[in-house]
């Protein structure tokens, strides 16, 4: 890894080398809440002012960019008893994502796994995915912030260039030559001892800011022994089955596909929409049967899947902690909560 | 309006290209309108079905038809004679818009005291107007399509799967669902009260689109969690009276309710 | 000064044209196949013969017995099948369709040539080869036949690798049954077919009851030899294969000699949308034939 030094007003002159003729994406404030805190999410941003690099969460992860929650599969045009079919991976150019913090290029990296890793990439997604340029960017942990206690506090990987604040300059780790020419248009230094200090310093201070923790030892053994458990029960009456957590979750993948026709009856689509393992028909079939009529059923699949199936099939949990699901969940069930309870800890 | 394309097929099946009749009943009309609203596919849905009668959009009508759609909840008593009829003579009886599938705006009357709101409304000149009440107090709905109003994209899609016969299903899940994915801001975190966590979606969370907080006039989901909306409402600060104001707002959480008159401040302990 | 990045075609040097599990335009390939006839099987049930239509692509199609297929019908709906023919006829397949849904719905009612999209073939499939040299129990429950078909055409083409074989099908009435024409053709070819039903009409001649009972009278006739050497596959519904599969168990037949196939919800067929997960188990790539071990180590899989 190449590592470099930027003075911050040397952010801005790349930001605008990059935006002017790339799309950008960077969090931004959407509003502010009745309290006055301003609410972050992921835009389009064409002037640097906008970008607010001290973000502290996105209510909504960046997934829409990579995993639309609605997308065409294919297209039809319908001839007779005839047809045929047309791909389209819903990509025409490149994006740069401006301000990543490490939870969210983790889910990326986890993403990667399932739906690039393992047989039967998914086009729609590698598409999208190969044409992200992700300059990363160190955060302050928020109370809700478990990613350390799911190791994902960190990217290794999964980026072009990662800045981490020091004041008035930005600790730069270089990861693709791609981030590395684009840093030939501003002024950069070789980190110095003191520079590289600091940074260890920083890191380290930021690893005692961590409030919440979770305790993953032996989860996916103990998920799968208290599969009966009465934990499940109380939630389950607490959920609301809305979808929200899945929706604002940046690894949540699951999905589900519909086939329309057009109007003209000379077209059709199939359609693929982001769906939620807590939402009723999740697990339904064809003639009614339901699989997992009850919430608690549905909420409990929900970690079974995120903490233990994704475990056996990858050896890390599809969860990086980032807490946008408890914060967005109005039952407040968080995942640090709901997993003290099942390993049967006193709330 | 009758015969003016050809019968078309879709992979070589022929479309189902139904006699159609609308009616109102007590209603503002609002979700008929919609559908004219439409100009874009205005041509392509109208050529979808026979119309016989649609008092918004011709003056011809016939008493023939196969499918009948019915804005409004009955109020009168022809009203209900007049339902009773158009049941006789349609195979597919679609209750359209929240008034005819719950009684919708309308009912709220129904707890107010029927002299005092005929005093309010008419003055002077009362008119005969009762209970306002959906569709399915006096006859069977085959299909019930739900909003305040109706919304065009979600009828076009439903005429299309009657032409093709397909069944038409309507989304299970919360308004929130669709909130979510247009990234809209919570209305709790505004401050705001809201049914999006319980009402039938389908609507793209039209009103939280503009920050406006859902009063639940498609009905409830598949598997609200009725009972947790009341604690979620409570802890962020909104009245008892706030909470059944929208449930009761058009009709369709009536089941629910009536049950929280008979019990207001019923207790939750030991969850 | 250079800021502009480069586009990536991720199908840029790929070949378009073969259906490669690891080849990103695996993903919505589809072949296009005809229908190319139809035979009403009962009042629920029709069997669909479809013909991939590409010679070339029709021989690169190949599938083991009980491995699925996606059948879409564009604008319709897709929904996976189970293959019900012989393995050994490539890309030329027959489906044994029961109404329940949208699809299957229209599908009733379209006629012979129309064409639809098959993907896959998908999944797991009962390992014909290991269970070469023993006894084989096929056991169906109503439309469980459907998958087993295809196991019994392989048995039926290599008879000779088998030792006994006895098919064993029970359905709620009569009018149920399925394949009634092939009954005779499976006897001919040596394989024992013991026929049960639950609800039985006047003109039934056979035993009637539940699927067990006619496994019992089996077992009665059946040494402990027997049970050493015997690998037996079970179609049907999740209380069906339970029952039955207890009752293999307590003649000592090792759970990971017993297969049965589950059904599921499937949007992909491909690992990908998570509406067959069991437990956490895709059923479309671990599945949907398992053995019964597994099966009993799944959460909520019965």
């Amino acid at each position: 890894m190449i590592f470099k030094v930027i003075k911050k007003e040397e952010l801005k002159h790349l930001f605008d080398v990059l935006a002017a003729e790339n799309r950008v994406v960077g969090p931004v404030e959407a509003g502010r809440d009745s309290n006055g805190r301003p609410i972050y999410a992921f835009d389009q941003v064409s002037d640097f002012n906008n970008i607010c690099l001290d973000y502290t969460t996105t209510k909504i992860s960046a997934k829409r960019y990579f995993l639309p929650y609605q997308e065409d599969l294919a297209g039809f045009r319908i001839d007779g008893k005839d047809w045929h079919k047309k791909i389209n991976y819903n990509i025409e150019s490149p994006y740069i994502f401006f301000g990543l913090h490490a939870c969210d290029i983790n889910a990326l990296n986890k993403l990667d796994k399932v739906l690039l890793g393992s047989v039967y990439p998914m086009p729609y997604y590698a598409a999208k995915r190969k044409n992200m340029f992700i300059i990363g960017l160190d955060c302050i942990p928020q109370p809700y912030c478990f990613c350390r206690s799911m190791g994902a506090d960190t990217a290794l990987h999964g980026f072009d260039m990662f800045l981490t604040d020091m004041g008035g300059q930005y600790f730069a780790e270089i990861l693709s030559d791609t981030a590395f020419n684009f840093l030939k248009n501003i002024k950069t230094a070789e980190p110095a001892y003191a520079d590289r200090m600091r940074y260890i310093k920083i890191i380290a201070e930021k690893k005692r800011k961590f409030t919440v923790r979770v305790d993953t030892t032996d989860l996916a053994n103990i998920l799968d022994m208290e599969f009966q458990s009465d934990v499940w029960k109380q939630w389950g009456e607490k959920c609301l089955a809305c979808g929200t957590c899945s929706q604002v979750c940046p690894t949540c993948y699951c999905y589900g596909v519909e086939e329309t026709v057009n109007i003209n009856f000379h077209e059709a689509k199939k359609t693929k929409m982001l769906y939620s393992c807590n939402l009723i028909d999740f697990a339904q079939v064809a003639g009614g049967h339901n699989f997992r009529l009850k919430r608690d059923a549905r909420l409990k699949y929900r970690y079974y899947h995120k903490h233990r199936g994704f475990v056996e099939a990858y050896e890390e949990s599809l969860c990086v902690g980032c807490g946008r699901c408890g914060e967005a969940c109005l039952a407040e069930i968080t995942v640090p909560a709901v997993i003290s309870s099942v390993r049967g800890e006193e709330s | 309006m009758a015969d003016l394309k050809p019968v078309r097929t879709y992979l070589g099946m022929p479309l189902y290209r139904p006699k159609t009749a609308f009616f109102e009943l007590s209603s503002c009309e609002g979700c008929q309108l919609q559908l004219l609203n439409n100009e874009a596919s205005l041509l392509d849905f109208l050529s979808l079905l026979d119309i016989v009668n649609f008092r918004e959009a011709m003056t011809e009508k016939s008493d023939e038809f196969e499918i009948a759609f019915i804005e409004g909840s009955v109020t009168r008593s022809d009203e209900v004679e007049r339902l009773k009829e158009i049941r006789k003579t349609a195979n597919t009886l679609v209750a359209f818009g929240s008034c005819a599938c719950f009684g919708g705006v309308n009912q709220m009357k129904n707890r107010l005291g029927s002299e005092w709101v005929k005093k309010e409304v008419y003055g002077d000149h009362p008119v005969e107007s009762g209970f306002a009440r959906p569709l399915e107090d006096i006859v069977t709905v085959d299909l019930k399509i739900f909003g305040c109003p109706i919304k065009k994209k979600e009828v076009e899609k439903i005429i299309i799967n009657i032409a093709l016969g397909k069944a038409v299903v309507h989304p299970v899940y919360p308004v929130c669902m669709e909130c979510k994915a247009n990234e809209n801001i919570c209305l709790f975190d505004l401050g705001e009260p809201c049914l999006g966590p319980i009402t039938r979606g389908g609507c793209d969370s039209w009103c939280p689109n503009s920050r406006f907080g859902c009063w639940g006039c498609r009905g409830p989901a598949d598997d609200a969690n009725i009972d947790q909306l009341r604690e979620i409402m409570k802890k962020h600060g909104f009245s008892e009276e706030t909470l059944r104001d929208r449930l009761e707002c058009f009709g369709g959480f009536s089941k629910y309710t009536e049950a929280f008159r008979k019990n207001p401040e019923k207790k939750k302990e030991g969850k | 000064m250079n800021g502009k990045l480069e586009f990536i075609d991720i199908l840029r040097e790929k070949e378009k044209k073969y259906n490669r599990q690891h080849d990103f335009n695996a993903f919505e390939f589809t072949y296009k196949a005809e229908i190319t006839t139809i035979h009403k099987l009962t009042q629920m049930e029709n069997l669909y013969r479809v013909r991939i239509i590409d010679p070339e692509q029709g021989k690169q199609f190949s599938f083991q017995p009980g491995q699925f297929v996606m059948l879409e019908l564009p604008g319709i709906g897709e929904a996976p099948f189970s293959i019900s023919s012989s393995p050994l006829r490539h890309g030329d397949i027959e489906l044994c369709i029961r109404k329940a849904g949208n699809l299957t719905n229209f599908l009733s009612r379209v006629e012979r040539g129309t064409r639809v999209g098959l993907r896959g073939p998908f999944g797991t499939g009962f390992p014909m080869e290991k269970m070469e040299g023993q006894n084989i129990l096929l056991i169906a429950g109503g439309l469980g036949l459907a998958p087993l078909r295809s196991a019994i055409a392989y048995v039926q083409a290599n008879r000779s690798r088998f030792n006994t074989v006895d098919i064993i099908y029970g359905t709620k009435d009569p009018s149920q049954l399925l394949f009634a024409y092939q009954y005779d053709v499976w006897r001919a070819d040596d394989i024992t077919l013991s026929i049960i039903v639950e609800e039985p009409d006047t003109a039934w001649k056979g035993p009637a009851g539940l699927i067990t009972k006619i496994l019992e009278d089996l077992f009665r006739k059946k040494d402990k030899t027997f049970f050493k050497n015997t690998y037996a596959i079970v179609c049907g519904p999740p209380v069906m294969f339970k029952f039955v599969c207890t009752m293999l168990s307590q003649k000592d037949i090792p759970m990971q000699k017993m297969f049965v196939s589950l059904e599921r919800r499937m949007h992909c067929g491909m690992g990908k949308c998570c509406r067959c997960n069991v437990g956490s188990t895709y059923t479309c790539l671990k599945g949907p034939v398992f053995d019964y071990w597994t099966v009993m180590n799944l959460k909520e899989a019965i």
